[in-house]
């Protein structure tokens, strides 16, 4: 038995495409970004930027620095989920290079990864299918 | 140090940018739908060529694609450090040569340059000639697509361009997302 959902049918929505300006954190900017065009849920589908400095989690919960600036954002995938109260949830994975061009990856944490110049996003919409899935 | 424990005492590092602050901090636009598209990078073309050619033909001048992984017989990258003369926060290193190399993963967008002419930029991480697994700004015109197709997973941006401003905040020309002009 589960407690959780393993599979959930739906489609792909809107598309939407943001500039992300300097200082901000990526990760709330991500989940300010489908605020403001109301997704409740959705992929994010393409990203590329840089950052002052990157906080990354590592397997036992340390934060992995990554001292900028820029650490250049070389490849991003992630998930945004609303919880109970409509909150925007972004999950994001990837891959930065430091100015050296040294690679690191993890999940990015939130508040930990401010904009250095700019950072790109494309978000497509999940619309889950309204019916319950065969349990 | 946890991340918890961090975050209490640790305030994330802001640059102060040389122009006047944008009160603007998140430019969106969006469509009702995007168009996917499955693009085989052609052999042989420079990585600019082999995206650029294709989506003119269909019509798509604004793009995020994700280039899955493939050989290259040549990729030059840059990498972002402090501005050397102060004039921006960072600037793009001199193009490094990491020759023969695999592209392990990359995102890419397209959109349109100031000059009006198509703009790819692209980040990736690579395994360079010499096996180092590196990051950065790849020089798309310097990149050359290896001798099998690289597979791209193409979502187009409908509705909206992306063009290449001057940023004052910044001070660098950046892409944004603007609403076509449907009055030319």
């Amino acid at each position: 038995m589960t407690d959780f959902k393993l599979v959930e049918s739906g489609k792909m929505g809107r598309v939407a495409y943001a500039r992300i300006a300097p200082n901000e954190d990526m990760v709330l900017g991500i989940e300010k970004l489908c605020l403001a065009q109301g997704f409740s849920n959705a992929f994010v589908r393409g990203a590329l930027g840089s950052l002052v400095d990157a906080g990354l989690e590592a397997s036992d919960g340390s934060v992995i620095e990554i001292k900028g600036p820029a650490v250049e954002i070389v490849s991003l995938a992630g998930e945004v989920r609303s919880d109970e109260n409509g909150t925007p949830c972004a999950s994001l994975s990837g891959v930065v290079a430091d100015p050296e061009g040294k690679v690191y990856g993890g999940p990015f944490l939130l508040g930990l990864n401010p904009i250095c110049v700019t950072f790109e996003v494309t978000l497509e919409e999940w619309l889950p299918d309204t019916n319950e899935t065969p349990s | 140090m946890t991340p918890d424990s961090i975050m209490k005492r640790k305030q994330p590092r802001f640059l102060r940018q040389p122009g006047p602050f944008n009160p603007v901090r998140i430019k969106t636009e969006s469509s009702s739908y995007g168009r996917h598209i499955w693009l085989f990078l052609k052999p042989g073309e420079t990585l600019f060529d082999a995206i650029v050619n294709p989506l003119t033909e269909f019509n798509v001048r604004a793009a995020s694609m994700t280039i899955l992984g493939g050989n290259f017989e040549n990729l030059d990258y840059c990498v972002a450090p402090p501005d050397p003369e102060g004039r921006t926060v960072i600037a793009y290193s001199k193009p490094r040569h990491a020759g023969h190399s695999y592209m392990i993963f990359g995102n890419a967008t397209l959109g349109t340059s100031i000059e009006n002419t198509p703009l790819v930029h692209c980040h990736a991480a690579i395994r360079t000639k010499n096996g180092d697994v590196m990051g950065g700004h790849i020089v798309t015109e310097q990149a050359i697509v290896g001798s099998k197709p690289i597979s791209v997973l193409v979502t187009s941006l409908e509705g909206f361009e992306l063009r290449q401003a001057y940023d004052e905040e910044t001070g660098i020309s950046l892409l944004q997302p603007v609403e076509i002009d449907h009055h030319d």
